[in-house]
């Protein structure tokens, strides 16, 4: 999502490490004060980049069932003192807890990421992972960080792709009577073939594409170019010293 | 039994900051046999206006009704067919026979009748009939086209949506192709063609709807189209305006080379000449 904001202008190196902080502290803690102060901070970082909300909701959605699932799970079958009893189940208050704090853990992983994502650019994030990589060893191992941020990068403008082809062919199907509720199988028969069968032919077009323009991984630049400011630096001294904390 | 759009106006991405007006209060109809092209500049809104005519897509505001029915009424698939562009990739069917039969059985029909509709069809798309127990997938890029066109048309539709039908045709195909929609046009079927190649479909359209930015440019006849906003006319017709020129008693609004064929056999008729000479 394009914007000005604070976040908007930051060096994507400097969001990527401190999403991966972030994620550090969420799965750390585990009383719900820090959950309420990372939810104000989530909050407040929002409202100050004038994000649409409705952004993160859909983010959440697809994966709801499956916090649920956990939730449930941690409720029904962590033993303590019991809160309610349903049949045979019982639900603990101890399990309450476990699961609000499992799903909320979740929740904010999601979220977290999903800001990094509306306020950076695709090639933003690829440049920045590509940067963060290098260092590592995997170059003798035959990859090199820029294969890596390449392979990221091809398969974030793949996933709008596929989305649009999915749509189209969801409308063909439909246009020839296919009831997706009432026939599940069908439905599936009908829409993967094409679609597996659409995607393997335009990544051969795409890599036969890149190979015609002698596309080789070695030495590329990147038209982003990444620059630490002075508020990146803060914000890198500000991580450090968070993780410290947490750690004692 | 007619299709009427009545100010339709549609969004994309409604309600948001990428909010985009596709359509804007569009309006017009269609009688039932008549064959109508849809033009207009790439992102013009042709495709959204035809995804609005078999339900696929709700207007935000105004109505398109079929036959007096809501178009987004479930009843009304089996009769409004859709063939999209690069319909190929639409193809799933283990063997040909299998993708064709997909839309009818999904409106219940079953063994005699579903065989009858599937020879029936292949045969008014154009192909051959040993083809139906091949896999889809063997054939030619041209001929998957006609496949999934006879996919739809093994629907029996009343109207019939044809989404740049031509664009990568062999010409081989694109003759098939046209055979067909002639066929279509003796069975008093409505079809409805989005494209840019104008001049492919000039001897078929009754009536032309040009779009721009999402609202109605022109609608009007194909006379009536070429008078006021085609600035090159086809070539066939401006060789007829030639000929009058040059003095024959022939008639210049002639868009198809079977029509000047005999348009001027006619003439040479009138003047006393005998056809076999």
């Amino acid at each position: 999502m394009p914007g000005k904001s604070f976040l908007h202008r930051l060096d994507p190196r400097t969001k990527i490490i401190g999403l991966m902080a972030v994620s550090f502290c969420i799965l750390k803690v585990s009383s719900f004060e820090i959950m309420l102060l990372i939810s104000i901070i989530f909050s407040i970082l929002v409202i100050a980049c004038h994000l649409p909300t409705i952004h993160f909701a859909r983010s959440v959605r697809p994966m709801l069932p499956f916090f649920i699932f956990i939730f449930l799970m941690q409720l029904l079958f962590t033993e303590g003192s019991p809160l309610f009893e349903f049949g045979l189940l019982t639900g603990t208050y101890e399990g309450f807890l476990l699961g609000s704090i499992l799903a909320l853990r979740f929740i904010f992983l999601i979220l977290f990421a999903a800001l990094i994502t509306a306020t950076t650019s695709p090639a933003g994030i690829t440049a920045g992972v590509e940067r963060l990589l290098r260092p590592l060893p995997i170059r003798y191992v035959g990859i090199s960080s820029h294969d890596l941020a390449m392979m990221m990068s091809l398969s974030l403008y793949f996933v709008p792709m596929l989305f649009d082809s999915f749509r189209d062919l969801r409308d063909a199907q439909i246009s020839r009577g296919l009831d997706i509720k009432k026939e599940p199988v069908k439905a599936i028969m009908s829409l993967t073939v094409p679609l597996v069968r659409m995607s393997l032919r335009s990544v051969n077009e795409v890599a036969l594409a890149m190979e015609s323009r002698c596309y080789t991984g070695e030495g590329r630049s990147s038209m982003y170019l990444l620059e630490f400011r002075l508020s990146d630096y803060a914000l890198l001294v500000l991580y450090c010293m968070l993780l410290f904390l947490l750690c004692i | 039994m007619s299709v009427e759009v009545a100010d339709v106006s549609f969004f994309y991405n409604k309600g948001t900051s990428l909010e985009k007006k596709a359509l804007d209060k569009v309006s017009f109809s269609i009688a039932k046999g008549e064959f109508i092209l849809i033009t207009g500049e790439v992102g013009s809104g042709k495709s959204t206006l035809v995804r609005h005519l078999n339900g696929l897509l709700k207007p935000h505001s105004g109505s398109v009704r079929i036959n007096g029915i809501d178009s987004t009424s479930k009843k009304l698939r089996s009769k409004i067919g859709l063939l999209m562009q690069y319909p190929q990739r639409q193809l799933f069917g283990k063997t040909v026979f299998e993708d064709v039969s997909f839309g009818p059985s999904n409106f219940g029909l079953k063994d005699e009748e579903l065989n009858e509709r599937v020879s029936a069809s292949l045969t008014l798309a154009g192909l051959s009939h040993d083809i139906a127990d091949l896999s889809p997938f063997s054939l030619s890029g041209g001929q998957m086209r006609l496949v999934a066109l006879a996919g739809v048309l093994s629907m029996r539709p009343e109207y019939l949506i044809l989404d740049e039908p031509t664009s990568g045709l062999d010409p081989e195909n694109r003759a098939s192709l046209f055979s067909t929609l002639s066929h279509l046009k003796g069975r008093r079927i409505s079809v409805i063609v989005v494209s840019h190649q104008i001049y492919d479909f000039l001897p078929f359209a009754d009536k032309i709807l040009l779009l721009k930015n999402g609202c109605v440019d022109f609608i009007g006849s194909r006379d009536e189209y070429l008078q006021s906003i085609a600035s090159p006319i086809p070539e066939i017709t401006s060789f007829m305006k030639e000929l009058q020129k040059c003095g024959f008693e022939v008639t210049s609004n002639i868009y198809s080379v079977d029509d000047a064929f005999n348009e001027i056999i006619r003439a040479l008729g009138s003047n006393g000449v005998n056809e076999n000479e």
